[in-house]
């Protein structure tokens, strides 16, 4: 009889591991991928000799040196991006009640990504020696300032009596990423020539440049951003049926907002501030959770952490192998994957006369 | 009891709620009807604490409403909303389990709690369906599960659960279905106060009435004695007329088919 209760109690769990498993299995392959080929069998080996074990084998030198300064810190980087642009799009669409939130959609990852750019360019000002960790998290605090801001600025326009209007949302979203694409063009309009490429990096994304210096600070942070969000699954189930009700139910509805967008922010901005504009990232992952197993913000968020990783992961290894020696911006793998798909739930919406 | 005590509620110049007393006594059913615009949702969101910039007190089983938390709030009391969109594909049994978000109990509790609600409002026979796939009225009757689970344990101090026209857009035998089951649920020491369009509907089920206009108490009483010609005439501006089923002394209304050729004046 209670078929339904048994089935749901032991599949949450289950898919977390098996999306675990996946993630792995995708982390080995990328690390072995690349201009040096390494076998996978050599990765694990030096992967579990960084944890103290097998100190016995050996394994060529040049191929530990490639891991562990190059692939290491850009795998590291790639699944907390990956991770928290995945949750972070999860949380946002559980908090606006609607599956077309992306934050690079309604225009978080721009107000983040055109803060950290004004930073860059007319920052130079500043007495701080660049490339020092200052430095670095000096840009990290402003992409979370900017991605704030722009959160806060779609939520209010698009509120309307405690509902969410799509149209505005959607329309509120092109603007500040008009907004954030002029204020870029024009902090690189003033930039020296040599930064022109950069222009690239800001709005398509570049997982290159990782270094363990950048992560210092960013891990920590984006570790805690996604964490903090997990903890409001529960809250956020309630959000679907509405401001009003998940008040009537026994959630601090203003309180449970404001801290929602202040980590999605955090997450958001902190991996602009690493790697640039990723897109459709955190549109396709909770949507692909939500179709295949079901809508539980407790399975979706943490689903949404792992699936982001994969996703951006496996985005990565097509980015470097498909040009090889050269690298697609990885903004262009994901939009190519993300933008058709973005199409079919607008097609989906338009069906149920929900714009 | 859940009482308001000279209720007042306006925005900005426009007042909508003017110095309104109301009491919800737990065991009982307690309907709020009046026109359109009258003031009924305003007046319901208002007691459910959802605005707060009455004045007026609000008094909770003698204690302030206003200095409860949302999460003691909601042991107290419960509230239906006229409808409820969802875009997620939630399935029933996860659209009900949400009413019981605020509670530390067990998951074993928990599940009692929501299989016995579920039989009741007959809403178990489809539990592993994606609420976007029902009805209109299977839809309400889900989300009073929902509302029900969340008051449904046996407590010391009575609970109250507020319906906001739980009925707006139903057929008849779907409007009976959810009046019964807020009747029923009566007798456990909850105390239900609801907006009813349906006047007839309204008297068959409720003990007390309120009729509200403008924002202003007309009248309020048991139920069978303030259900007359003269008050529901003033209340709505129209002409009716009031009859009793013989069966079960129930009264009830029938509307005559011309308008008022002079209706009654409104005061301000």
């Amino acid at each position: 009889m209670n078929l339904a209760l048994a089935t749901r109690d032991y599949r949450t769990p289950l898919i977390l591991a098996g999306l675990s498993v996946c993630l792995l299995v995708a982390t080995l392959f990328s690390l072995s991928v690349g201009a040096v080929s390494i076998p996978v069998k050599d990765v694990a080996v030096i992967l579990l000799q960084k944890l103290g074990l097998f100190r016995n084998v050996t394994v060529e030198g040049m191929h530990e040196i490639v891991l562990s300064s190059i692939r290491l810190p850009r795998i590291i980087m790639t699944i907390l991006i990956g991770a928290s642009l995945g949750v972070s799009g999860s949380a946002l669409q559980a908090l606006f009640r609607n599956p077309l939130v992306e934050p690079s959609l309604i225009g978080v990852s721009g107000g983040s990504a055109s803060a950290v750019v004004m930073v860059i360019v007319f920052g130079s000002a500043l007495p701080l020696p660049v490339n020092g960790w200052l430095y670095h998290s000096l840009l990290q605090l402003v992409a979370f300032g900017g991605g704030m801001l722009a959160t806060f600025i779609v939520l209010e326009l698009s509120s309307q009596l405690g509902k969410t209007n799509i149209a505005i949302l959607i329309l509120t979203g092109v603007a500040i990423n008009a907004l954030a694409g002029a204020v870029i063009g024009l902090a690189i309009f003033y930039a020296d020539e040599n930064q022109l490429r950069t222009f690239t990096f800001w709005t398509l994304g570049d997982l290159g440049g990782a270094t363990w210096d950048k992560l210092r600070f960013a891990a920590p942070l984006l570790t805690t951003a996604c964490a903090g969000l997990l903890f409001f699954a529960p809250s956020l189930n309630l959000f679907s049926l509405g401001e009003a009700e998940a008040y009537h139910t026994g959630v601090n509805v203003e309180s449970t907002k404001r801290r929602v967008i202040i980590f999605a922010a955090l997450a958001v901005g902190i991996s602009v501030s690493l790697s640039g504009i990723i897109g459709f990232v955190g549109l396709v992952v909770p949507h692909v959770i939500r179709v295949s197993f079901h809508s539980d913000n407790r399975l979706v968020l943490p689903a949404s952490v792992l699936g982001g990783a994969l996703l951006l992961v496996l985005s990565d290894v097509i980015a470097r192998t498909v040009v090889s020696p050269s690298e697609l911006p990885i903004g262009v793998v994901t939009a190519l994957i993300g933008a058709p798909f973005f199409m079919g739930l607008l097609m989906n919406a338009k069906r149920k006369h929900e714009l | 009891m859940y009482q308001a005590t000279h209720l007042s509620y306006r925005i900005r110049e426009k007042i909508l709620l003017h110095d309104v007393t109301l009491a919800v006594a737990p065991g009982q059913f307690t309907a709020v009807v009046g026109p359109n615009g009258a003031g009924k949702s305003t007046l319901l969101k208002t007691m459910a604490l959802e605005y707060t910039g009455y004045h007026g007190e609000i008094v909770i089983n003698g204690r302030p409403a206003k200095a409860y938390s949302p999460r003691e709030l909601s042991f107290v009391r419960a509230v239906l909303p006229q409808n409820t969109t969802v875009q997620f594909a939630f399935t029933v049994e996860q659209i009900v389990s949400l009413g019981r978000h605020g509670y530390r109990s067990s998951r074993k509790e928990n599940e009692a709690i929501v299989d016995e609600v579920m039989l009741l409002t007959g809403t178990d026979v489809f539990r592993g369906r994606s609420y976007l796939s029902l009805s209109g009225g299977e839809k309400q009757r889900v989300q009073l599960a929902r509302v029900l689970v969340q008051v449904w344990e046996e407590t010391l101090y009575p609970r109250y659960v507020l319906l906001d026209e739980p009925t707006s857009s139903l057929d008849i035998a779907q409007q009976q279905h959810i009046f019964s089951l807020a009747k029923k649920v009566c007798e456990r020491n909850i105390g239900v106060m609801a907006i009813v369009h349906d006047l007839n509907q309204a008297v068959l089920f409720a003990d007390h009435l309120y009729f509200l206009r403008e924002g202003k108490l007309v009248a309020s009483g048991a139920a069978h004695d303030v259900f007359t010609k003269p008050i529901i005439e003033e209340t709505f501006c129209c002409r009716v007329n009031v009859y009793r089923d013989p069966c079960n002394n129930c009264p009830y209304i029938i509307p005559e088919r011309d308008v008022l050729a002079h209706p009654l004046v409104v005061e301000k």
